[in-house]
């Protein structure tokens, strides 16, 4: 999962970021509604956090501006809690609204509630033959045990997951699973997905020769 | 409220009492009026009785006194009644004249008492010692001497008779009187009318005066209404009125004007509560979430000194902006402490501009001033925070390679304070407001100069409370000037400061 986050304050993105990162996230990073509004247009990301007060272009803009174009989950984040800066930022387009301060816990609750319903998803866990993907606890059991995966081979399975019966091109996989600064191989994929095959069944996942993977 | 205590109601009384009273002296008056009129009527009509048996008992008591014609002998028989009792001695021994033993009337002056003619009018005629001389037919029987009073003429009134009674100088006493139910009935019909009158006029006053009270009233009315519902929190709430000019019209543009202010007030404390609050929130949820982040695992020392040193600069900002916040409070309350004691802006300036020469460095700006030695009368530390605000602003909007001038001299009377920058200037939209709190002419959190959107506000706050001014020229692209104005003080000045 790909996220976005716009703030301009340094050390809230460095935070955001970093902790966004632990938690299996590929984040990118804007200080400006400029930048910002370029990266959310250049690339379909899972989830964007904008902060409203940004230098050059106003979240407000950035977030009408990008509607024009995309359909990203936006979760904005604000210090101004009155009751019309949330209906306008919903009615907007914003998907979630968050007043600063904020707890993390709470940031990323509502992000992955943000990309479930975005996949048409309505619950947490997924049960795929099996195996159950647990997104809040970033795990995959299977007839209750433990599969030990890295954390870039959940992001896969999840991923995956969330769009099970559609085949997920290499592209696609890789915008969603590193950010902008990662120089991973693409050849890696194919390590990562190998292992799964290893450590979930060679049925798993499906390889369409030319097209992608898929989850049946 | 007891309804005693409404406005309406005392006013009420105090009209009906006045209006009462008012009625009730006229009502008397015209009463008395009415009265003394009939019985004046009345009383016309005794006198002449009483004039006309006194001509009949002069003639009868003196007749060698009077022409001959005027006593024709027919009338000489004695026709009333013989007077009881005996004659009086007394008189008879030093009055030539024979004692009047009767009153003989002529037969027109009989008609003036008997029969229809007569109208129920009577005569009785006495003696000095209390005989009866004569009386007429119709007198009533229990009639009696009068007491002679002051006058020898006096109208008295008995029961429903009136009468006349008159003192001759001889002694004798005539009393003629009238039956006057009819007149006593006029004049009551009279005070019946005026009694249905005045109550009528009362309650009719009445209804009108409370009309009128109510009418009068109403805006009070409106009043309350509107500042109860106020007092409850509505301060939108305001008096509806189209009347202007009377009394009550001014009373409520004034309430109505202060109701404005007051809600102006309320809601600038509001907003300043508001973008307060706003300010700390963003320093807060860095602290918040470099802290969960740190926690959230075993890490190395890095990221915590890392996630350390964001929550300092966090915690700098908040209380740069609580610091800021206090001197605006204290400036708002008006607590200006020690502004009296004199003090010199062009050291100070010079302290703050020596104080400023890193930052101007840092940002390549070259920093100029042209100091004069002043005095003014004021609080050096606020001073000195003006011109740290105003030069710390000159420098950081400025451009690279800019510079900032500073001047300070006298101009008849006044110390002017000069900030000049070579900067980007301020926007026409945004000079309005550059003086409000909080306002940034960025809408950015300006994180990286590390300000409060209070510095000009403190700035202005000061200067106002040191009795001075502050105004702002810019020319977009060009750059802009501070200037201040302190009033200057009436000590001599000092010799030059090096600056």
């Amino acid at each position: 999962m790909r996220i976005l986050i716009i703030e301009d304050e340094v050390d809230l993105l460095a935070s955001l970021a970093k902790a966004l990162r632990e938690e299996g996230y590929a984040v990118d990073t804007a200080t400006d509604g400029e930048e910002g509004l370029y990266k959310a247009q250049s690339w379909d990301y899972d989830a964007l956090v904008l902060d409203v007060m940004l230098p050059r272009i106003d979240g407000w803009a950035v977030l009408q501006r990008l509607r024009q174009t995309k359909k990203s989950p936006v979760l904005m984040l604000t210090a101004r809690d009155a009751a019309r800066d949330r209906v306008r930022g919903l009615d907007t387009g914003a998907d979630d609204y968050m007043v600063k301060p904020f707890d993390l816990d709470e940031l990323f609750a509502r992000l992955r509630a943000l990309i479930r319903r975005a996949a048409g998803q309505t619950r947490n866990t997924l049960d795929i033959n099996g195996h159950v993907i647990d997104t809040a606890a970033r795990r995959v059991t299977c007839d209750g045990h433990v599969i030990a995966l890295t954390a870039r081979e959940y992001a896969l399975v999840e991923f995956l997951a969330l769009h099970r019966g559609e085949v997920v091109t290499r592209t696609t996989l890789y915008e969603h699973l590193f950010d902008e600064d990662d120089n991973t191989l693409s050849n890696l994929l194919d390590v990562h997905v190998s292992n799964l095959r290893k450590k979930l069944g060679t049925g798993f996942i499906t390889t369409h020769r030319g097209h992608g993977y898929c989850i049946e | 409220m007891k309804f005693y205590h409404s406005i309406r109601w005392r006013l009420q009384l105090w009209h009906g009492l006045l209006l009462m009273l008012v009625l009730v002296g006229f009502g008397y008056t015209a009463w008395q009026l009415e009265r003394a009129t009939q019985l004046q009527r009345v009383d016309q009509d005794l006198e002449r009785r009483v004039a006309v048996i006194a001509g009949a008992m002069r003639r009868g008591k003196s007749p060698q006194d009077r022409p001959p014609q005027d006593r024709p002998p027919q009338d000489r028989p004695p026709q009333g009644r013989p007077p009881p009792g005996p004659p009086r001695e007394d008189r008879s021994s030093n009055i030539a004249a024979p004692p009047p033993t009767e009153v003989r009337l002529s037969a027109r002056d009989e008609s003036l008492f008997e029969g229809d003619t007569g109208n129920g009018f009577y005569y009785v005629a006495w003696l000095e010692d209390g005989r009866q001389i004569s009386r007429s037919e119709s007198a009533p029987t229990q009639i009696s001497l009068p007491e002679r009073g002051q006058e020898p003429a006096e109208a008295r009134s008995r029961g429903n008779l009136r009468e006349y009674a008159r003192f001759m100088d001889t002694g004798e006493c005539i009393i003629v009187g009238r039956d006057i139910s009819d007149e006593v009935a006029v004049i009551h019909r009279f005070s019946w009318m005026l009694g249905t009158a005045g109550s009528m006029v009362f309650l009719l006053a009445l209804g009108g005066g409370w009309l009128i009270s109510t009418r009068t009233l109403r805006p009070l009315a409106e009043i309350g209404d509107a500042a109860t519902k106020i007092a409850s929190g509505d301060l939108s709430q305001r008096i509806a009125t189209d009347d202007t000019c009377s009394e009550l019209g001014v009373l409520i543009r004034v309430l109505n004007d202060t109701f404005d202010r007051l809600q102006a007030s309320f809601a600038r404390q509001a907003q300043f509560t508001a973008d307060a609050s706003h300010e700390l929130r963003t320093p807060i949820s860095v602290v918040i979430t470099q802290t969960q982040a740190a926690l959230a695992r075993e890490r190395p020392a890095s990221e915590y000194r890392d996630s350390l040193a964001a929550c300092q600069r966090a915690a700098q900002r908040m209380r740069r902006l609580t610091e800021s916040l206090l001197v605006l409070a204290r400036l708002d309350s008006g607590e200006a402490s020690a502004i009296h004691a004199s003090c010199d802006l062009s050291v100070i300036a010079s302290d703050v501009i020596d104080l400023l020469r890193t930052l101007a460095a840092q940002q390549n700006v070259s920093l100029h001033a042209e100091l004069t030695p002043t005095h003014c009368i004021g609080n050096g530390e606020q001073l000195g925070q003006v011109v740290t605000n105003l030069v710390s602003n000159a420098i950081t909007y400025n451009q690279p390679g800019g510079s900032v001038r500073v001047s300070v001299s006298t101009e008849s009377n006044v110390v002017v304070l000069t900030v000049t920058d070579t900067g980007q200037g301020i926007a026409p939209e945004d000079m309005p407001h550059i003086f409000e709190r909080f306002y940034r002419a960025d809408p950015a959190r300006t994180s990286v100069t590390g300000r409060s959107g209070l510095g000009l506000a403190i700035t202005r706050a000061i200067v106002a409370a040191h009795g001075g001014s502050l105004e702002v020229t810019s020319e977009q692209s060009m750059g802009s000037t501070f200037t201040v104005r302190v009033p200057q003080a009436s000590a001599d000045q000092d010799g030059p400061v090096e600056s």
